[in-house]
């Protein structure tokens, strides 16, 4: 019997294992490529658009909010509560909360991954593209978060526990990364067709403005503490490299193609505007300017002003941030002005809803003049600084469809002009945000943190002092690095400042 | 005549003698004696008081004194019938005056010892022989609530196995877990399982889903707890079996039954709210604001809504009616199960042929669901082959409405009318979605108007069937071959059907046509081979599975539809969007079990098996995995025990195991790329990778546990005792570990994590009364399962794992975090000095295990003459819960708690103040900031405010019925037997005062202890069910 056994046995196992690995050999995906499967040119374009998405949605809402220019109706009133109510520990949560450092480290670990490739088969365009914008977000989250890694980021599993660096050390590192980027940029050949950047479609002199500009920002940044001999350096070797910056007509702009479909329209226009079927999302309904901006356009006779927003029985209506008065007619939905969009301008664009596919905005050419007219005035470059300054808001105007005609006499205003300011910065800061309002919003908050310019009021909801700093590092983090995020100190919204803050 | 000849035939000289005698003494005057005897029991030999001596087919009853004597009137050629509970029934004939007899009755050891139980691979094993415990649930206890989903017939019925119903929609999930969870991992295997759900085997075969089985099929339900007993079903088995078998027909006539089983379910536990305040805000009325903020109601008639296009303004009147408004949103279900089947067999051949047509209303309107049920299982025998085959087909209609209607109601005010807007089509109804009293879109729109338009179709259809073949090679072999197919078809609609209206009334027509094709193969070849030496028996079984997994999904939907009523994806604006995914996963194994006895009372098993499955690399996909167990009947071993009339069985079992387990699901060892974000544009692609970082190196894990236990039969049998303690340590768990997302990854997939459980469980039961008329048994099952978190990836103290469901190192998963507020230690809530109110703590609190750790089934059957009265209780105990519904209640104004200050500001009842830091007095004086909406949403944003103790005692199942006494029955050929009854469910349920959520029992998205918005309120189900059999 025991032999029986042991013959059964053997059959079996015998027939098993010769078939065994082929039969068992269907692990490989069929519905889906792996990295080898495809070219970067395929990667490419899904990592800056996931990048621009953060920048245009997540970032520029926080800004919205937190730099003056957005509140909400009464009917918006439980919306975007915790913004309003700077509720750093909501802000931070899994759940609820806004993940502005998983979200920003998903898209250096993108870009990252575009890098290595690119290294490793010497592709320089692609790791120079990927280096740039990696630089742009690590720079964005240390505005965000202050001391956050870099040496150890997005190392997948081969640093689990990445360590923090300061954030003027990561500062200086981003710059740099930024630097080696446009270096390789401008090294590569020839850029193919099919080469899917759908930022600047292959121009590599545009990228390596679009580098510089970014390294500018980072550098006005820390105008505010003494940083000279660092910041003169940097710039000089700016102006070594020479590409210069991005000029009027020249927009960081990401446009994939998109399409009239749901998911695939602008994701601003269809976060904050129309849905595909062209009617008004729960955001359109319930965000308002808020007064001191419709203040601050009206004292200018801005003409963006009716671009921009539809007058409530011809004038226009704004709301407080944070919401004081619950209830308060004034402050209805239908007694407040919305934004103006093409279908509330005989289907013409105006203001910053110009198409369902208008790219989208990640750095613009009147930032860029407006951040050259501020390094003009510190005396950090050369220039007109009065030159760049309207340049800027001619470029505002342009872009938000002001007719060419009112530039002129706009720009004569003894509240405009620059040659009548008291204070030439504080002008030059209004005027940007003025004209960075909804677009890139964060840049104001920024701005206000840096310099307290302009001074919005801050949230009205009760209970509430002082005006958030920074973010509070994310549970996520909390929960799987612990450790180094309590070696941080103190992580109190209000509180605790970003390294380059006064 | 006829009926004696066909017994005859049977070939039994006795039983046509009795009978003759029967007919004749039923034919000719009786002589009347007297019938002495004493009752024995033939073990012991001690008397035994209280055995019942029945003539066969009267009334007439004696019961044996305290030295187990009787004294009875009879006839001559009567049967007595001699009973004791725990012993086999005897006959005795009658035959002549002041006889003396004595009457020794055997033990009837079926009841614990001889007990066979489906054990792993289908085979039927002696229960005494398991070193595992194993439960089995019968047809009529499965039954006793006649529930249209089988698993729903187990609740509360085995110690150990928790089953929770996810909501009250019809055909609701059904969560299974046995013996607490292992697995940190959330996400389903290819087969839908998920991974800490037992497997399913019917018949022999494992299959994914057992939900829709018809529960009339099942012959019994064997639980075989812990991986222990289903070792040999490999990585699936790590979390215990449910063996269900079917039913087969019986040689002998052909029975035919037939069955009707109506009931009817209304919801009965609504979030309690405040019935004084209206509609408004800030104590203004508004008649288009839907929140509960307005002025208290007073009686007056007010608007509601705007003018509707003709002019009329619709009124209110402004006061909350007697009557929950809430509950005219939900109407009666009504259930209803009708079954037929036929059965029967001869020498060589057996038949079982069913059907069942369940059709369910819900109490949601035009919720709907219908079920087909066809089985056919036979089998015939051909000398030494022995043949046997299953098919069962399964249709299943469900049309419903997501989410929607329950989702606005408990947000609207105590006046809101649902009978105004029912109409919704007419252009002039408040209704309507032009004229609707509020604009907003989404779950905010007219219920009705969501039930009419948006709906989820479905239709699945499951063919599942067995071929087995079984070789008698010699007398010590058998060869064993089955094979098995599950198939299942799922089509599914979900459409919005389009109403073009003003803004946010509009409502977009959209459509997503989805199929989901799964194929399991499964086979199984089998040898098993047993001899005795002397008192030792062996028995050797070897086999070897292949099985195949296969799955297609594809879908094709449209987001702008252009037209109402015409539900195409042709009929739209924009791009066509779909896709599809095939998954496909093999595996094979070689198993083996040897069991070794001495002398039928010491048992000693081995089991082993070696799996290759394709989800793992080539290197890592063969895994071995050992188990050994022993069974020890003591009450055989040592003869004095049994002479103890107090303990008539015994038996200690211990058994330990180390179970591979594999949770991956196919193509996860590589990061796949996939288009998002709205790519492609047209031409324009671009891929992004995902961001769970993969880890080609991943290894099976591993569950090691061990188990001892008890069973024993005390007095006489009269009471039955279960117990065992088991340990289960779970190791480096395949899970998606999360990670600092610095890392650029959200998780990753890991070996790692580590849980471990300790359990108890004990099972008692007895006859409490056993007479003649009534017999009234209770049972109880307890489960206490303290389940600890040992270790996470990397070091960290906790995990997500959904929402307020944590993971912390040294606690129960999954565990309550939520944030409360600022407490002084004490327990008393600090207030803000300035603007008194209460201040949210920076930190979340634990507030407790959401799995309850205690478990208690109490099951009470009594029965007397034809009347059975079965009750099934449920409670667990220990756990919390949380709602995510409270908290729009406190936002939109209709929680209690929000009028119960007047809506005016008020001192935070039993608060502090810090005068400094850790001193705290008193606030007696120091009124909140307000009393009204931001107040109040801010307070309803503290979780620990919406979350609840999850205790709960509830009567689950009802069953009162009653058998038609056969004398009704005589004279007539067509019916055999008869039953009528009434059945119920959740008749009542006692819960926490703490509770103002819900059933307790409810999940949502596979997390224990989360209610969402989603869930429909609990139901209660009454109705009446008839079988009759020919």
């Amino acid at each position: 019997m025991k032999k029986i056994n042991i013959k059964l046995l053997f059959v079996l196992l015998a027939s098993c294992f010769m078939a065994c690995d082929e039969f068992l050999d269907v692990n490989s995906n069929p519905n889906s490529p792996i990295g080898d499967n495809l070219p970067l040119s395929a990667k490419l374009p899904g990592a800056l658009v996931s990048i621009t998405n953060q920048e245009v949605l997540q970032l520029n809402q926080i800004g919205a909010f937190w730099g003056g220019y957005w509140g909400t109706n009464n009917e918006g009133i439980n919306q975007f509560f915790d913004l309003k109510t700077y509720n750093g520990q909501n802000i931070r949560s899994q759940r609820e909360g806004i993940p502005v450092w998983e979200n920003g480290y998903n898209n250096i670990l993108y870009f990252r991954l575009i890098q290595n490739e690119a290294e490793s088969t010497g592709q320089l365009f692609y790791a120079g593209t990927s280096k740039i914008m990696q630089g742009m977000m690590f720079l964005r989250l240390v505005d965000m978060y202050n001391n956050i890694p870099f040496d150890d980021a997005a190392k997948g599993s081969e640093v689990i526990n990445p360590a923090y660096e300061p954030g003027q050390v990561v500062y200086q590192k981003a710059v740099s990364l930024i630097s080696e980027g446009i270096e390789d940029v401008k090294a590569s050949g020839t850029i193919p067709s099919n080469h899917g950047d759908v930022l600047f479609q292959g121009n590599k002199s545009l990228w390596a403005k679009f580098g510089n500009t970014l390294k500018l920002r980072a550098l006005i940044r820390q105008s505010e503490k003494n940083e000279t001999q660092y910041v003169n350096a940097e710039i000089q070797k700016i102006i070594t490299e020479g590409s210069g910056f991005l000029m009027a007509g020249e927009l960081a702009a990401v446009n994939p193609g998109y399409l009239n479909t749901n998911g695939k329209m602008n994701p601003f226009w269809a976060a904050y505007y129309r849905d595909v079927q062209g009617n008004t999302t729960a955001n359109y309904q319930s965000i308002r300017p808020t007064i001191y901006l419709l203040e601050q356009y009206q004292s200018k006779n801005d003409p963006r002003l009716e671009r921009l927003y539809v007058p409530v029985e011809g004038s226009y209506r704004g709301v407080i941030f944070g919401n004081s008065e619950a209830g308060n007619p004034i402050f209805e939905r239908n007694a407040t002005s919305a934004f103006r969009g093409p279908r509330e301008n005989s289907n013409q664009a105006t203001g910053i809803f110009h198409n369902w596919n208008q790219s989208s905005v990640i750095l613009s050419d009147f930032e860029s003049l407006f951040l050259q007219a501020e390094a003009v005035h510190r005396g950090w470059i050369a220039g007109d600084v009065s030159q760049l300054y309207q340049q800027a808001i001619a470029r505002s105007f342009d872009y938000t469809k002001v007719p060419e005609a009112s530039l002129s006499g706009y720009l004569a205003q003894s509240a405009v002009a620059l040659a009548d300011a008291q204070n030439p910065l504080e002008r030059i800061i209004e005027q940007k945000w003025l004209a960075l309002n909804s677009i890139s919003s964060i840049e104001a908050w920024n701005d206000f943190r840096r310099l307290g310019m302009p001074n919005y009021p801050a949230t009205a909801a009760s209970g509430i002092t002082g005006r958030p700093l920074r973010l509070m590092y994310p549970e996520t983090e909390r929960g799987t690095n612990l450790e180094q995020v309590e070696a941080q100190g103190s992580d109190r919204m209000l509180q605790d400042k970003v390294w380059w803050m006064p | 005549m006829k009926k004696i000849i066909l017994k005859s035939k049977a070939g039994s000289l006795i039983t046509l003698l009795s009978l003759a005698t029967l007919l004749i003494s039923s034919h000719t005057f009786a002589q009347r004696i007297h019938v002495n005897g004493q009752v024995f029991d033939s073990y012991s030999r001690q008397s035994l008081p209280g055995a019942t001596i029945q003539v066969k087919g009267s009334a007439a009853t004696s019961v044996a004194d305290a030295d187990g004597k009787f004294r009875m009137y009879a006839e001559i050629g009567d049967i007595l019938l001699v009973r004791y509970i725990g012993f086999v029934e005897q006959e005795i004939e009658a035959t002549e005056d002041e006889q003396q007899v004595s009457i020794y009755l055997k033990e009837n050891l079926t009841e614990l010892s001889e007990v066979q139980v489906t054990a792993a691979l289908g085979f039927s094993r002696s229960a005494k022989e398991l070193g595992s415990s194993a439960q089995i649930v019968d047809a009529d206890e499965l039954n006793q609530g006649k529930t249209v989903n089988p698993l729903f017939g187990l609740s509360s019925k085995v110690a150990g196995l928790r089953i929770n119903m996810y909501d009250s929609k019809v055909d609701p999930a059904a969560q299974v877990v046995l013996r607490g969870n292992r697995s940190l991992q959330r996400s389903s295997g290819i087969d839908g399982r998920n991974p800490n759900e037992p497997i399913y085997v019917v018949d022999g075969v494992p299959i994914p889903n057992i939900s829709r089985l018809n529960p009339n099929d099942i012959e019994s339900i064997t639980v075989l707890k812990g991986a222990n007993a289903a070792a040999l079903y490999g990585s699936e088995g790590v979390n215990g079996a449910l063996m269900i078998t079917t039913k087969k027909g019986r040689k002998g006539e052909g029975i035919v039954r037939i069955s009707n089983t109506t009931t009817f379910s209304n919801v009965y536990f609504l979030p309690e709210a405040q019935t004084t305040y209206g509609q408004g805000n800030n104590g203004v009325y508004s008649p288009t604001t839907f929140e509960s903020w307005g002025p208290a109601f007073d009686g007056s008639s007010r608007p509601f809504g705007s003018p509707l296009p003709d002019g009329t303004q619709p009124m209110l009147i402004y006061a909350a009616p007697a009557r929950d408004n809430r509950l005219d949103l939900f109407q009666t279900g009504v259930n209803v199960q009708n079954d037929v089947s036929f059965s029967g067999g001869d020498d060589v051949s057996t038949y079982f042929l069913s059907a069942q047509y369940v059709t369910q209303s819900g109490i949601i309107p035009k919720d709907q669901n219908d079920r087909v049920n066809l089985r056919f299982n036979g089998s015939r025998d051909f000398k030494k082959l022995k043949t046997s085959y299953n098919f069962n087909f399964i249709n299943n209609r469900k049309d419903v409405t997501p989410d929607g209607p329950w989702i606005g109601s408990y947000r609207m005010p105590a006046n809101f009318d649902y009978g105004m807007i029912r109409d919704w089509e007419d252009l002039n109804s408040p209704g309507n979605p032009n004229n609707y009293f509020i604009p907003n879109g989404s779950w905010l729109r007219n219920p009705y108007f969501l039930i009419d338009n948006i709906r989820d179709q479905s239709n699945q259809q499951i063919l599942n069937g067995k071929i087995e073949l079984n070789y008698n090679v010699a007398p010590w072999m058998d060869v064993l071959y089955r094979v098995g197919m599950y198939s299942s078809s799922d089509e599914i609609r979900s459409f919005t059907n389009k109403y073009e209206a003003e803004g946010t009334r509009n409502t977009p027509g959209s459509v997503n046509d989805q199929s989901i094709f799964y194929r399991r193969l499964n086979s199984d070849l089998i040898i098993s081979l047993k001899k005795d030496f002397g008192d030792f028996s062996n028995r050797l079984l070897i086999g070897q599975n292949i099985r195949t997994d296969y799955r297609k999904t594809q879908n094709v939907s449209a987001s702008n539809l252009l037209y109402t009523d015409i539900i195409n994806q042709s009929s739209r604006q924009g791009e066509l969007a779909g896709g599809s995914a095939i998954t496909e996963q093999r595996s094979l194994a070689v198993y083996g079990e040897y069991v070794a006895g001495y002398k039928d009372l010491l048992f000693v098993t081995f089991t082993g098996r070696n799996d290759w499955i394709s989800t793992l690399s080539r290197e890592n996909r063969s895994y071995f995995y050992p188990g050994v167990s022993a069974s020890f009947v003591a009450s055989d071993a040592i003869p004095a025990l049994r002479q103890m009339r107090k303990l008539s069985y015994a038996k200690l079992y211990t058994s330990w195991n180390k179970t591979g387990n594999v949770t991956l699901t196919p193509y996860q060892l590589n990061n796949a790329y996939t288009q998002s974000n709205g790519f492609p544009f047209g031409n324009n692609i671009g891929f992004l990778p995902g961001l769970t970082n993969p880890n080609p190196n991943i290894m099976p894990e591993f569950v090691t546990s061990y188990e001892v236990g008890f069973q024993m039969g005390l007095f006489n049998h009269r009471l039955y005792l279960e117990g065992a303690y088991v340990y289960s340590d779970a190791d480096g768990q395949i899970s998606n570990a999360n990670i600092s997302r610095a890392t650029g990854y959200n998780a990753m997939l890991v070996n790692s994590g580590r849980m471990t459980n300790n359990i108890i469980e004990l099972t008692v039961s007895g006859d409490v009364i056993r007479t003649m008329d009534w017999n009234w048994n209770l049972g109880f099952n307890f489960t206490h399962t303290n389940n600890v978190v040992r270790e996470l990836y990397g070091g960290a103290d906790f995990r997500q794992n959904f929402r307020q469901s944590y993971a912390f190192v040294g606690d129960q998963f999954p565990m309550l975090w939520v944030s409360d507020y600022q407490r002084a230690p004490d327990g008393r809530v600090v207030v803000d000095a300035e603007t008194g109110d209460p201040i949210v703590a920076p930190d979340n609190v634990k507030l407790g295990p959401m799995v309850p750790p205690y478990m208690l089934g109490v099951t009470s059957r009594l029965e007397y003459k034809g009347f059975s009265l079965i009750a099934q209780f449920d409670g667990r105990m220990g756990g919390w819960f949380y709602s995510e519904t409270i908290p729009p209640m406190y936002e939109f104004g209709t929680h209690p708690i929000t009028a119960a200050y007047g809506r005016e500001a008020f001192v935070w009842p039993n608060s502090v103040i810090e005068t400094s830091p850790g001193v705290y007095v008193d606030n007696t004086d120091i009124l909140t900031s307000g009393g009204g909406k931001e107040f109040w949403t801010r307070q309803g944003a503290v979780q620990s405010n919406t979350a609840a103790k999850a205790d709960f005692f509830k009567l689950r199942e009802l069953n009162l019925s009653y058998t038609l006494p056969n004398k009704l029955l005589e004279g007539q050929k067509l019916v055999r037997s008869a039953t009528v009854g009434v059945v119920a469910t959740n008749l009542f349920v006692i819960t926490h005062s703490s509770n103002n959520i819900g059933d307790p029992e409810y999940l949502y998205n596979n997390t224990d202890g989360y209610y969402s918005f989603r869930q429909v309120p609990p139901m209660r189900t009454v109705g009446f069910t008839v079988n009759a059999s020919f």
